[in-house]
């Protein structure tokens, strides 16, 4: 039960950060696409 | 008929004033420790002044305004319309004595735009400001993202219910849990968590480029709270253009990001429910108008030429866009260019952006995403109707949290407040035009104000027209408070001017 309590908090974090990433990486892909 | 406030209500708004202006005075002992921790006399006896004023008032406030009555809904209100302005006058106080401000109306726009989560500055002579004034500027954005009211409500006020009233007049109408203290003080420890861990990681970026830890770690917080909190201070005048790292780049657009999300969600994904994130219909809005903003940015810059590569026009155009959108206002670029080298195309996407906005009871402001998605869900809804047999029961469903059903009345407040939000970033085009500024730089400064980004294309400096300032610290205001609460006051104000 505490290692859930602990656990959770950091793969939300961790899910939050990947949301991030996906979007700097579909910022990157379509930079690459106009310059391209 | 209207009715004039009685005497005990005047009374209870003073008192919870009174309240909100104490534990705002409490966080004025933090740039003291900084000043005392860099031995900086002066800086810290500005803080010392400033404190003692603040607690004065607020201790005065409360009292001689001692009441056991609860808030009600219209007070409420007012009370934290009336937070907002004694926040900005009595914090810029220290920031005034710092000698950095051209006049007191300067400072008030400084910390009006700290509090509001702007970022739009006057300050004078950034990078030779100390470090106790510097994280003041920035520690106002971390007070204000999570909403004044809300350190009064974390330790200070007891019944639940004028509380509440106070946590929806700062636009939050989200409860993480079921008692609004505890929903708080859980805000407050998600921002606490986030800000050791984004302090962490822009620290060792900082070290990896070269800065001094020390000196690394302070610009972290720094950067950290007003990222999070979507204001975009930053401590150099250069703002994120100073650090001229990728890296440190893209840890800022993680930051932005998290910051222009859902607090509710964060707490969704702390509890273990991960698939929230890409259910919800604020991240898919999001996402998807980050996408098409991001389109019309890049395709108006490359009209052009200026950014040929396209690690270029990441590090310049999406960075820029991000910020943008989740109303941050991190430049990697001076303000003129976008005048000067983006072209109307660019700069009418990043307006867009801008106009758009965060996530609903996040720090960040604009129209936001949920209102987007509910305005968008309404639209098909209206035209599966037209398109379906006069009989048919069109219903339309959407996921927040839990899935909710579409209702009329759900669609015409989104609508509602979608429009407040463009008359107020009209009418500060306007003003700005009526001073003899351009229609588009006009607009662009004037949705920054009025949708709490804070990226400038150059008008705003310490040589702009008072009368602007004013407009834009009114926009900036009525923009963080989603208008309710300011209706309230204005309402308050003529029914004690005209009601009987």
């Amino acid at each position: 039960m505490t290692l859930k309590y602990i656990l959770n908090p950091i793969l939300g974090i961790a899910a939050e950060i990947l949301y991030a990433l996906l979007i700097i990486s579909v910022g990157f892909l379509i930079s690459l696409a106009i310059v391209l | 008929m209207i009715l004039k406030p009685r005497l005990d209500e005047i009374k209870t708004i003073l008192y919870y004033l009174g309240k909100i202006v104490f534990g705002l005075s409490c966080t004025m002992a933090v740039p003291i420790i900084i000043g005392l921790a860099y031995n900086e006399i002066n800086p810290t006896l500005d803080f010392l002044l400033g404190i003692e004023i603040s607690l004065a008032f607020g201790l005065l406030l409360t009292k001689l305004f001692y009441t056991e009555k609860d808030l009600n809904w219209m007070q409420g209100m007012v009370v934290i319309s009336l937070a907002w302005l004694a926040a900005m006058l009595l914090s810029a106080v220290p920031l005034y004595l710092s000698g950095h401000y051209a006049s007191y109306l300067d400072t008030c726009f400084e910390t009006m735009s700290g509090f509001t989560t702007t970022g739009l500055t006057l300050v004078q002579g950034l990078d030779h400001l100390s470090y106790a004034h510097n994280f003041w500027r920035h520690l106002g954005p971390f007070i204000g993202g999570q909403g004044i009211a809300i350190i009064a409500l974390s330790f200070f006020v007891k019944g639940t219910s004028g509380a509440f009233k106070m946590y929806v007049g700062e636009a939050r109408d989200e409860k993480l849990l079921p008692n609004v203290i505890n929903t708080a003080r859980f805000i407050w420890l998600i921002s606490v968590v986030y800000l050791i861990l984004g302090t962490l990681a822009l620290g060792l970026v900082g070290i990896s480029i070269g800065m001094k830890p020390l000196n690394s770690f302070f610009h972290g917080a720094c950067v950290f709270m007003a990222g999070f909190d979507t204001a975009g201070f930053a401590p150099q005048s250069q703002n994120i253009l100073y650090y001229h790292s990728l890296l440190f780049e893209v840890v800022t657009i993680v930051i932005m990001l998290m910051g222009a999300l859902n607090f509710n969600l964060h707490y969704q994904l702390w509890a273990g429910n991960r698939k929230e994130l890409f259910k919800n219909i604020e991240t898919k809005t999001l996402l998807i108008t980050i996408i098409l903003t991001f389109l019309i940015v890049a395709i108006g810059l490359n009209q052009f030429g200026i950014y040929p590569k396209a690690v270029v026009l990441f590090r310049k155009g999406f960075y820029q866009l991000i910020s943008a959108h989740s109303t941050t206002g991190y430049m990697t670029i001076y303000a003129r260019q976008f005048i000067n080298e983006w072209g109307n195309l660019a700069l009418v996407g990043m307006i867009c952006a801008m106009a758009l906005g965060g996530c609903i009871c996040s720090t960040a402001g604009g129209i936001k995403m949920l209102r987007i998605g509910i305005i968008f869900k309404a639209l098909a809804q209206d035209i599966k109707r037209i398109i379906l047999p006069e009989k048919a029961i069109v219903i339309q469903k959407f996921h927040h949290i839990m899935d909710i059903f579409l209702e009329d009345k759900l669609a015409r407040s989104a609508f509602l407040i979608t429009v407040a939000y463009i008359a107020l970033y009209a009418l500060g085009a306007i003003i700005g035009m009526c001073f003899g500024y351009p229609f588009l730089d006009s607009l662009f400064e004037s949705t920054s104000a009025a949708a709490n980004v804070g990226l400038s294309c150059g008008i705003t400096d310490p040589g702009m027209p008072a009368a602007l300032k004013i407009t834009y610290i009114i926009q900036m205001w009525a923009g963080r408070l989603e208008f309710i609460s300011i209706f309230a006051l204005i309402g308050f104000v003529v029914a004690a001017i005209k009601g009987k």
